[in-house]
């Protein structure tokens, strides 16, 4: 049977294994509408050299860290992810830029409003099962319908940095909304080794690549940190845990855990649980978060970089993360 | 080729290949399992502008 750190370890190969063929698929078939790279970003024009970077953990639901960002008068850069868009535009934030990069072809859409909306989520309970959007689960429809016209309204507003491996139906729904839209190539190993997926792609559509860290939110902070060179960054919503109080049955991964162990044999060994610094309330995590969490704290050591973790709950801490209020990094 | 092999009988029930459909299916399972995750395999490169040297940072 296989532990959980077995699992976490096998996520990188599972992740290269499927992703690949969709992943160079689409970026050769985004090239007819790569017009503009982040090498043509304009400059900041902010005079604050901070950033927030707004992921989308389920935080922004149970704190008020988007409220308080939205009534502070912040002056700094704002960077948010697909998933957590629509949540700034109704909290009243529109954002300097947003990070587009899954390949999922029915599910990413969503973010920025789904055309197709009751045909992608057909059989697919991945959202429903883990929203903690209640009045996005209880009038989906109407709620989409209502995300499409606020993102069809506000697109033109902000700066859309988007993966050339990001699936044919975002890039057309992105496009018909108006983005600004940057095009980058994901890192997805060394350029410099033998056959590199990486090299691969970029002979195709010339794009600078970035590192991901494994998904958007920390992609997000290495396009702050490291192409538009800022130096002092927040996150909220980067949570990457849950509260103790959800049920497993609300987790991304599980149908797929409880599969593996047997639904009565889910625990804490599954699920491990670590302690927030600041508010000493008590998450768990599974493998996808842990991995991710793994990665971020990797390249920040790597690099000797640092992170103010605004979230206010949630498992992210460690060397170089520093856990406090978003009062307190907005002062 | 394949008529040569074919037999000299016919079949009552149509034979489906499924071998794609639970490829299929396999592949959405394991694509569940990782969420939205992104293929991530370096951890010292940030970004790299596509010169042979890479940026290392």
């Amino acid at each position: 049977m296989q532990s959980f750190s077995d699992i976490v370890e096998s996520i990188s190969d599972i992740g290269l294994k499927w992703h690949q063929l969709d992943i160079v698929k689409n970026n050769i078939s985004n090239i007819k509408f790569i017009h503009k790279s982040i090498n043509e970003l304009p400059e900041l024009s902010r005079v604050n050299n901070s950033a927030v970077i707004v992921s989308a953990g389920p935080s922004l639901h149970y704190s008020d860290t988007l409220e308080t960002l939205a009534y502070s008068e912040y002056k700094g850069t704002i960077v948010a992810i697909d998933g957590s868009y629509v949540k700034c535009l109704k909290a009243g934030i529109v954002p300097d830029y947003v990070l587009t990069l899954d390949p999922h072809p029915t599910r990413l859409v969503r973010w920025f409003g789904d055309p197709d909306f009751e045909k992608n989520m057909e059989n697919d309970n991945y959202f429903s099962r883990q929203d903690l959007d209640i009045d996005f689960r209880d009038n989906s429809i109407k709620q989409n319908q209502e995300n499409i016209d606020l993102v069809n309204n506000y697109a033109k507003k902000t700066k859309l940095i988007i993966a050339s491996t990001s699936p044919s139906n975002v890039v057309k729904r992105v496009i018909e909304a108006g983005f600004d839209m940057y095009w980058w190539l994901p890192l997805v190993d060394d350029p410099d080794i033998k056959n590199s997926l990486t090299k691969k792609m970029y002979q195709s559509s010339k794009l600078p690549a970035m590192n991901t860290g494994g998904n958007v939110g920390t992609a997000a902070w290495v396009f702050t940190q490291f192409w538009l060179n800022i130096e002092k960054i927040a996150v909220i919503g980067m949570d990457l845990g849950y509260k103790k109080d959800l049920p497993y049955s609300m987790t991304q991964t599980y149908p797929e855990l409880s599969a593996m162990f047997g639904e009565d044999n889910l625990n804490s060994e599954h699920f491990p649980e670590f302690e927030n610094p600041l508010t000493g309330e008590i998450f768990y995590t599974d493998p996808t978060y842990f991995w991710y969490r793994k990665n971020i704290i990797d390249m920040l050591n790597n690099t000797d970089s640092n992170l103010f973790n605004c979230t206010e709950g949630g498992i992210l801490f460690g060397n170089n993360i520093k856990n406090i209020r978003l009062v307190d990094f907005l002062l | 080729m394949s008529d040569f092999l074919k037999g000299n009988y016919d079949l009552d029930t149509i034979i489906q290949d499924d071998k794609e459909e639970v490829e299929d299916k396999f592949r959405e399972n394991v694509l569940n399992s990782i969420g939205g995750s992104m293929v991530f395999v370096e951890r010292k490169k940030m970004v790299w502008d596509g010169n042979d040297k890479s940026t290392e940072e």
